[in-house]
């Protein structure tokens, strides 16, 4: 019986225009729409075919923020047993305050650890670099394998077989011990499907945990100190013609901006 | 002398006897038969009928009696209505001698079958036996030797050979009769014998005959005639011919909503057999297998993998499988046995179906195909089971309640470029609420439609608004996809917007946007305040201001065109006339294609096809069958009335390399071009 524990986290919708907000270092709270990171979403998506493959308990953790009871609801139609929000923490944590606010919470709450897995997306639009995972393992003294693309248990030798993917396709094959934190890059099957009448189902009957977000984040600071929007150009120009006066052309334009 | 009929001459009294317990026999039979299938049908879910009581008489008298939907294939429709008139006679005919010899004979002392009144009995029961026979033999011809592709059938509910069992059965008994009746002639001679034209025809076979022999023949022919009579009868219920109760009765009970409506169903769906409503499970058993859905399938025709009848007809044999109603334990673990899935009918099928209503439309005993699928889908969505594509689309429908994954703040974006605002009817009163739609407000192929459309409401003074960010995809294909918590999501959101707007009428360009909100939201009550419909298809709007010169033609279009009926406008909602009044007032010239109006063929849209990935082995797309089927006219031009259809059928001229010999244009398009003020 696996106790395995997913983190997602909601990130600004590209789908809608972000705008900056006055202080130019964060987006204007009106034009962002949170969704569930797609990273986390497979994360979801892959501890629910271990639980169905392996048997045990699986629990999601976001941060409190808007649109969460959606995410989390539609996790626990999707067979997630419980879902825990951390709440009270000051608005728009760092990717480091975060992981640290989620090390401590699942030390603090009840039923959590020790886990056997601790899965989250490898990355995030707000997260490229994927730090969220191995902070977490740091503060937990856990090991971390990110990009992971398969994951195999074996629950007697409590250890795991990893398959992370690399660039073109290439994979490598890894053991670790349980317990582990996984950042996942995709899970073995597309996340599923869940119906809406699911999702409603489980907002009638089942409830979502709250714990407190607790401690001071002591690991690291970092500020956004300026965001901007991608300046708009338009100096593309296209030419055409045979190649002997396209390249005409090419010395004229070259000639003009005193490159040649 | 009086003409009189000879019942039971020749016959021993023990015989008579033997008969009418024979009868009684066949008939408790028939009734047992007759239980143990309502009792299968009284397994399904509720469902309340609505309809009167007038309706249901007339439809009986229409498409019971008359069989119009028969006739439509007139080859059918002479063989089947031969037979059927033919043995409804002679059955009440014999019902008649019986009454004739023992009620009113030995209750009241009197006969009634004897003086002209004979004479016309027995020439009318000759008469109709030939019907019969011509109708069987038709029937025969068509079945076995022009081999009919509609008739094959892959699985028989029943058991094999159980159409030639019906068509043998009839046969052999009605020639018995008349080789009966011919020795009865041939041995009483009676002066009347001309009045039965073909038992006296058979009477000179019989002539050398030894009176003995007479006899000896007649009580042969008369015990197997009877035998064979009452094992049909009695074999009634388990066997094809059931449908001389289920079809009348499936008519009887027919829906009168458009033949591809949906109900509020469960939303977990059919997963057994026993999923279905009682209606539903009768529907299955009304069907005879004759196959016409299957001709109208655009799916079918396309070598997708389902066929319309197949599925009735397997879902049949799955409720006749069902063990006996009362070992069936309400608390019985999923039994194999009534699993639907995977086995007996596949999620490719299931997916195929574009909800056109082709098949239910031409069903001669109102099987309603669409609503089955639904059911069934509903399960595979309550599974999670269905294609990337659809799945993505579903998904942002839930989040934007648009399926092109778009802000929904984009949805007004079309109207920029217009040179003039649309009232926001959220803000303020407006006449008619545009409930635009996803294809016409965020397909990129069709938003110049859509602002040629608000040029034309404009030119015709219309006092339009729309609900910007607050409309959401109106759910019509959500629902027949099988998510119906989804589409009641929609809805909910939807009226909700409806209600904080202020307007007389909704109009739309959209056909499926149209049938979802007009017929199956069921919010608008009796109508608008002045008795018009509350939901109007633009093409209706037009028709109306054209004709009431509201709105002028300023140019006449010299276009030779021919006119695609949407499903959703035509066989869902019967507006067929409207598009073209209002093409023929632009003064374009149009023909018909073969398949118009009711027959009209999809464009392969429909049912969220058009979300989905494409089946691998397809042979011919229906949109290109379509364009092809235009192309084939001469015309110039391919007008529709439907966002998906201008989407589907440009795809299909560039497919068809049909790109340059026709073009597809929305209706909307060509009005604003022959009521565009003058430039300059």
């Amino acid at each position: 019986m696996l106790n395995i524990l997913v983190l997602v986290k909601l990130v600004p919708d590209t789908v809608e225009e972000l705008e900056i907000a006055p202080d130019g270092r964060s987006l204007d709270p009106a034009s962002v729409r949170l969704i569930l990171s797609e990273r986390d979403e497979h994360a979801l998506e892959q501890g629910l075919l271990l639980k169905e493959r392996y048997g045990g308990t699986l629990t999601v953790i976001a941060l409190d923020v808007p649109e969460v009871d959606d995410v989390l609801f539609t996790a626990l139609a999707k067979g997630a047993d419980r879902a825990v929000k951390i709440t009270g923490m000051e608005p728009g944590p760092s990717t480091w305050t975060a992981a640290g606010l989620a090390a401590r919470t699942l030390a603090a709450g009840p039923g959590l650890l020790p886990a056997d897995l601790i899965l989250t997306g490898v990355q995030a639009i707000d997260d490229l670099d994927g730090q969220a995972g191995p902070i977490l393992a740091r503060l937990l003294e856990l090991p971390y394998v990110g990009i992971t693309c398969r994951v195999e248990v074996d629950p007697g030798a409590r250890s795991a077989v990893v398959v992370r993917e690399y660039v073109g396709g290439v994979t490598g094959t890894f053991e670790v011990s349980l317990p582990v934190v996984l950042g996942v890059q995709s899970a073995e099957k597309p996340p599923r499907y869940v119906p809406v009448a699911k999702v409603r189902a489980a907002m009638k009957s089942q409830r979502l945990e709250s714990v407190p977000a607790s401690g001071e984040s002591a690991v690291m600071r970092v500020e956004i100190l300026q965001l901007m929007k991608p300046e708009a150009t338009g100096r593309a120009v296209m030419l055409d013609g045979a190649p002997e006066e396209v390249a005409a052309q090419l010395c004229d334009v070259l000639a003009a901006r005193g490159l040649l | 002398m009086t003409p009189l009929r000879e019942t039971f001459w020749n016959i021993p009294k023990w015989a008579e006897l033997s008969q009418y317990v024979l009868g009684v026999v066949a008939m408790l039979v028939f009734v047992y038969g007759v239980y143990r299938r309502v009792r299968r049908w009284r397994l399904g879910r509720p469902e309340v009928l609505t309809g009167t009581l007038k309706g249901r008489v007339w439809a009986f008298i229409l498409y019971a009696l008359a069989q119009v939907r028969v006739a439509t294939d007139r080859f059918s429709g002479v063989m089947h209505l031969s037979v059927f008139w033919g043995m409804v006679v002679l059955f009440f005919g014999t019902i008649l001698a019986t009454v004739d010899w023992d009620v009113t004979r030995p209750l009241l002392g009197f006969r009634f079958l004897q003086g002209n009144f004979y004479l016309g009995y027995e020439l009318l029961l000759d008469i109709f036996g030939i019907f019969v026979l011509v109708g069987l033999a038709l029937a025969l011809y068509r079945r076995y030797i022009l081999r009919a592709p509609r008739l094959k059938s892959e699985t028989l509910p029943t058991f094999v050979w159980d159409d030639a069992y019906l068509l043998g059965m009839l046969l052999v008994i009605v020639i018995s009769g008349f080789l009966i009746e011919g020795v009865r002639i041939a041995a009483l001679d009676p002066p009347w014998s001309g009045w039965s034209p073909v038992g006296a025809w058979l009477a000179s076979f019989y002539q050398p005959l030894s009176p003995a022999a007479l006899s000896a023949v007649h009580f042969g022919l008369w015990s197997a005639h009877g035998l064979l009579a009452f094992l049909f009868i009695a074999s009634i219920p388990f066997t094809k011919a059931f449908h001389f109760v289920t079809a009348p009765l499936n008519i009887f009970l027919r829906d009168f909503s458009s033949p591809g409506a949906l109900k509020k169903g469960v939303e977990s769906g059919a997963e057994k057999i026993t999923d279905f409503s009682w209606k539903q499970l009768l529907e299955l058993e009304a069907c005879t297998w004759c196959g016409r859905c299957q001709e109208a399938c655009p799916a079918y025709a396309s070598g997708l993998p389902l066929n319309p009848k197949a599925l009735i007809m397997k879902l049949d044999a799955q409720l006749l499988r069902l063990p006996a109603a009362r070992r069936l334990n309400p608390d019985m673990p999923q039994d194999v046995a009534l699993h639907l899935h995977g086995v007996l009918v596949t999620a490719p099928e299931l997916w195929s179906c574009t909800a056109c209503a082709a098949c239910a439309e031409v069903c001669p005993v109102f099987v309603r195909h669409p609503g089955i699928i639904v059911e069934m889908r509903r399960y595979l969505v309550n599974q999670g089971a269905m294609d990337g594509r659809l799945q993505d689309a579903l998904m942002n429908l839930t989040r934007y309640g648009n399926s092109f994954g778009q802000s929904e703040r984009a949805r007004g974006r079309w109207t920029q470029g217009l040179g003039f605002e649309i009232p926001d009817a959220r803000r303020q009163p407006v006449e008619f609420l545009w409930f635009a739609g996803d294809y016409a407000a965020f397909d990129p192929r069709v938003q110049a439609i859509t602002r040629a459309t608000a040029r034309v409401f404009r030119a015709a003074g219309l006092d339009v608004g729309i609900l910007y960010e607050a409309e959401r995809n109106a759910g019509n294909d959500v629902r027949r996809v099988g998510e119906e918590g989804l589409f009641e999501a929609l809805m909910e959101k939807n009226v909700q917007a409806l209600g904080k707007a202020q307007f007389r009428q909704v109009v739309t360009t959209d056909p499926h946007t149209y049938h979802v909100l007009k017929n199956e939201y069921g919010v608008w009550g009796d109508g608008a305040p002045d008795g018009s419909a509350r939901v109007l298809h633009c093409t209706e709007l037009l028709d109306t201001l054209l004709q009431t010169g509201r709105l002028p033609i300023r140019k006449r279009l010299s276009v030779r065109a021919t006119y695609h009926d949407p499903c959703f406008l035509g066989r869902y909602n019967g507006v067929y006339d409207s598009p073209r009044r209002v093409l023929e007032a632009l003064g374009i010239t149009l023909r018909e294609m073969p398949r118009s109006r009711r027959h009209s063929y999809c464009c392969g849209a429909g049912g969220g096809r058009i979300w989905m990935e494409e089946t691998p082995g397809i042979k011919e797309r229906p949109a290109e069958s379509r364009v092809r089927e235009a192309a084939a006219l001469g015309v110039d031009t391919l007008v529709v009335a439907c966002p998906k259809d201008y989407v589907m059928f440009q795809d299909a001229l560039k497919t068809t390399g049909l790109e340059g010999k026709l073009v597809i244009r929305d209706v909307m398009e060509l009005v604003d071009e022959a009521t565009a003020p003058a430039e300059g």
